[in-house]
């Protein structure tokens, strides 16, 4: 559960991203970029086990598993 | 705002690629996280909401092709008729590029008056830098404080409150929250 604190912590970037029109974006675009970096090193560990393609099939409730150019 | 291409980020380059396509074909907005996302707030997310007025199957099928020709798979379905039947019973269509299986864009029909009124009240925002129209801010904030109502929603509706201070009305999002208890509650 997350208590008082960390909403406190949504305000103080909220100000922050008001107040620094010029200077969030960068911070926020690494932040993001690194989340989907970590996921491909995962999805390609996954890929690589014996069980791994199954596991992402599920995990991305994949239907259209043809189409998917990155399970091959 | 000046903004160098460099810092738009994967979530905002795969976003602007497929509203781009969306919008040749009919009227749409981005709803709920991604509007706090791309407006500052830090966290994950894999998808990205969309609703889409109705349109024909025809209308459809040429829209479902053209995202096959740049590279948008259906997770669902490699047919546009399966698809089109997605939509048609409320169901959410995810669409990935067809090398990788995130970000994805959920697509939906929009559903009722609510949904109507959120295209009606469509609006682009020059804090995200991004060229996509998006659900109204007082809208997202009033669905994330009357009806999703988690802790991640409710810190969402806080982070707009903060950045979008001159647009938040809070007559407007008394009568949305109304219509939220109307038609979805």
């Amino acid at each position: 559960m997350r208590d008082q604190s960390h909403m406190e912590q949504v305000e103080r970037w909220a100000n922050f991203v008001r107040d620094n029109p010029t200077q969030w974006k960068k911070i926020h675009t690494k932040f993001i970029n690194a989340l989907f970096q970590k996921n491909a090193e995962v999805i390609q560990r996954l890929l690589q086990q014996p069980n791994g393609k199954q596991k992402l099939i599920e995990l991305y409730d994949i239907k259209n598993v043809e189409g998917c150019e990155w399970l091959k | 705002m000046d903004r160098q291409i460099s810092d738009r980020n994967i979530l905002d380059a795969f976003c602007e690629e497929f509203c781009a396509i969306i919008d040749k074909y009919c009227q749409y907005i981005v709803v709920s996280g991604f509007l706090a996302i791309a407006s500052g707030r830090t966290r994950g997310t894999e998808d990205i909401d969309m609703i889409i007025e109705r349109i024909s199957r025809d209308k459809f099928e040429a829209l479902f092709r053209e995202l096959e020709y740049h590279n948008f798979l259906c997770m669902q379905s490699a047919s546009f008729v399966e698809a089109y039947d997605y939509l048609t019973e409320n169901l959410s269509l995810r669409f990935t590029k067809k090398d990788k299986p995130v970000p994805e864009m959920e697509v939906k029909f929009a559903k009722d008056l609510l949904d109507t009124y959120q295209l009606r009240q469509r609006i682009k925002l020059p804090l995200t830098g991004l060229k996509v129209w998006f659900s109204n801010v007082n809208i997202n904030i009033a669905f994330k404080e009357e009806l999703l109502k988690s802790p991640k929603d409710m810190e969402d509706a806080r982070h707009l409150r903060i950045v979008f201070k001159e647009m938040v009305d809070e007559h407007e999002i008394k009568e949305v929250k109304k219509m939220i208890r109307e038609l979805r509650l």
